[in-house]
């Protein structure tokens, strides 16, 4: 039996930027490749993590896996139908198996609706259920995340940050996803709520099997909850595996100096975070391998011409174990 | 002691709640010259108030109604009790009033001449706090003209490359001229470093200076705010919810809850982990964040149950009862109904916690 519930292949997203005199002479904006030819796939109770700098795509891919945003190209395979050019209406009931929990706490929550209307909302958006089903239901989903009842008379403005990222999942569990893309799902809140959501997160998997996109700049909770990690550099992934083998055998230079710059601020040695220059640019397409000009690696080779080769941006190569890097040293 | 602050009550009036919110409850830090001392503590516990209420910055109503902040043995609260009148009952403010504008002049007369002078401050969104009408030059160059006695147009742009290059900012003489808006948030915070810098102050409040950044950018400005220490030997207050910078950074720590300091001491004392002379506060936000075993084992984190308490209602006994794990039950009936102390379990090492109660 396959069970992967999510295949994406080749997916880019290209928006473009209409600003300037060149633009509006032309009609043609500038494009920038948010996310250009990534794949991967992900099982049933399986969590793949994103992770990267901000403006790398990682958000842009989890929108664009669940239609949130339209693909330019490539191909998204959900439960074995291909949904990358699916119609609004047969998307629709494909909508309530995919699911999304935002970064801001307050998406989704409405703030002139009481938690218990807000989760009947969610409860009745694809099914018809009776009265006596939503409240059986509701009591269920306050129990699945650990939430007081007496909390379904508030407001969202009445909740605490942990609360409401907790209404927040219960009302995508009111849908019964089997895909979550979770986007900085903690990162909006206090460290000792952290840990809070990210066990519920961990034992709503095991009990309900859910699939997890967990993006997030947290490396070390990214590692603790997700099976396999990919890392993301402008809009490409650069190096991906399980993720045990990623935090202590990353092979990419930049897989490295992502993991160091954690180690570095746990153990107070000095690693080689400093010495990456620059920041990366969209704007400014490089040629050939796209973290050339801030890769030490690139550096301590002697500049080869290869790695800004236009013809030979690295493929991401196989180097066992289930491991894919994107480098033509590593 | 360069800067000691006692006591310090900072509240707020919520006319929504009809209550005060009591976000510096009694906070009591000092910090010696050229030491760092790291304040980490939750969204809420009173450290960036705190902070403020140090550099005079506090706005709101009635803000600072007690305590003392001396800095370099000038008091910055001079004369405050002239202008509150507070209401107390078993030690708890139940009422306050404040002349805010007679106050308001009077913070103006005493800190002239050292905000942003003797205290300079950085803060979480450098792109917030730097003018963006205004390239990061000039505004280096008014600053130093402004506060130290290079008041010369050329020997002050001198003063100011030279600090762009102090704080590793690549070109400086190009970036001089740029605006904030043409730089990368770590760039902003660069210059905004150099900015506080420059005055030569004798303390600098960093609140949150890498919150915000980029996982590999926020390692470099630690790396740099480390070299700066090491270089100028700068007094600094460091105010992170990030437990890890304060390890890099603080030479000693405060752990702020609900408004009050419930541990301080050096930062082996502080951070050492799984220690039993820690605050159970302490304890709990160190073994929340994954550890190599944790992520190892893959096993569930020990997260701190409840929520940050809401300083509107704060409880009778102690503030953190409510999620404590570690109370026994001879110390129980005290924990709920009786704030402890802060007593000092070994020299420079002082704990809020009957459990350590002298």
């Amino acid at each position: 039996m396959n069970d992967t519930l999510l295949e994406v292949s080749d997916l880019s997203k290209h928006f473009r930027s209409r600003w300037g005199l060149a633009s509006a002479l032309t009609g043609q904006g500038r494009v920038i490749p948010a996310v250009d030819g990534v794949s991967f796939y992900l099982k049933q109770n399986e969590t793949v993590g994103l992770v990267g700098e901000s403006g790398c795509g990682k958000t842009t891919v989890g929108r664009t896996v669940l239609r949130l945003t339209e693909p330019s190209g490539g191909r998204i395979v959900f439960g074995g139908r291909d949904i990358t050019h699916l119609d609004r209406a047969r998307l629709r009931p494909l909508r309530r198996e995919m699911q999304m929990i935002f970064q801001d706490l307050d998406a989704g929550l409405n703030p002139k609706m009481r938690v218990r209307a807000i989760l009947r909302e969610a409860l009745t958006v694809h099914e018809r259920p009776g009265d006596a089903e939503i409240e059986r239901r509701i009591r269920e989903l306050l129990e699945q995340v650990n939430l007081k009842e007496s909390k379904l008379a508030n407001f969202p403005s009445e909740l605490s940050g942990g609360e409401k990222r907790r209404v927040g999942i219960a009302r995508v569990l009111a849908v019964r996803p089997r895909l979550i893309v979770a986007d900085e799902p903690t990162s909006a809140l206090d460290v000792s709520i952290q840990a809070q959501v990210v066990n519920l997160l961990r034992d709503l998997q095991k009990h309900l099997g859910l699939a997890y996109l967990f993006i997030s700049h947290d490396l070390p909770v990214v590692e603790l909850v997700s099976h396999k990690v990919a890392v993301m550099y402008l809009g490409r992934i650069v190096e991906m595996g399980l993720s045990e083998t990623i935090a202590r055998e990353p092979r990419h230079p930049y897989t490295r100096i992502l993991w160091s710059s954690v180690a570095e601020k746990h153990t107070a040695e000095t690693t080689t975070a400093k010495d990456i220059g620059g920041v990366f640019d969209f704007e400014q397409p490089t040629r050939g391998c796209r973290f050339a000009p801030r890769c030490p690696l690139y550096q301590q080779q002697g500049r080869p011409a290869v790695c800004t080769d236009p013809a030979s941006e690295p493929p991401l190569r196989d180097v066992g174990n289930g491991q894919v890097v994107a480098c033509h040293f590593a | 002691m360069l800067l000691s602050i006692e006591n310090l009550r900072t509240y707020f009036y919520s006319r929504s709640r009809r209550a005060f919110v009591r976000s510096v409850d009694g906070a009591s830090l000092s910090v010696g010259r050229g030491e760092t001392l790291g304040v980490v503590g939750e969204s809420g516990s009173g450290k960036t108030v705190a902070a403020l209420s140090a550099a005079g910055l506090v706005a709101g109503s009635p803000g600072v109604i007690g305590g003392r902040i001396e800095l370099k043995s000038r008091n910055l609260l001079d004369g405050i009790e002239r202008y509150v009148k507070v209401e107390e009952r078993d030690g708890r403010v139940m009422a306050a009033e404040k002349d805010e504008r007679g106050w308001g002049r009077q913070v103006r007369r005493l800190m002239s001449g050292v905000r942003g002078k003797e205290i300079a401050m950085i803060f979480q969104n450098p792109r917030a706090a730097l003018n963006p009408y205004s390239t990061v030059g000039a505004q280096l160059v008014e600053t130093i003209r402004l506060h130290t006695n290079l008041k010369g147009k050329h020997e002050a742009k001198d003063k100011a490359l030279h600090w762009l290059e102090r704080v590793r900012i690549d070109s400086p003489r190009l970036r001089f001229d740029s605006y904030p808006f043409g730089m990368s948030g770590g760039m902003c915070q660069r210059a905004m470093i150099a900015m506080a810098l420059c005055a030569e102050p004798s303390l600098l409040i960093a609140d949150e200076p890498t919150t915000g950044l980029d996982a590999t950018i926020q390692a470099r400005i630690v790396e740099l705010l480390r070299e700066l220490k090491d270089g100028t030997g700068i007094t600094t207050l460091l105010i992170s919810h990030d437990i890890s910078v304060i390890r890099r950074l603080a030479d000693r720590v405060a752990v702020m809850y609900a408004g009050t300091v419930v541990q301080s001491g050096t930062a082996s004392q502080v951070l050492r982990p799984r220690d039993s002379r820690q605050h159970p506060y302490t304890a709990a936000l160190l073994a929340s964040v994954p550890s190599a075993e944790t992520i190892r084992a893959k096993s569930a984190l020990q997260a701190i149950e409840g929520e940050v308490p809401d300083t509107t209602s704060v409880p009778r006994g102690c503030r953190f009862y409510g999620r404590c794990n570690r109370v026994t039950d001879a110390v129980r009936s005290r924990c709920a109904n009786l704030e402890p102390p802060l007593s000092e379990i070994e020299p420079g090492h002082k704990l809020r916690c009957w459990l350590h109660a002298a």
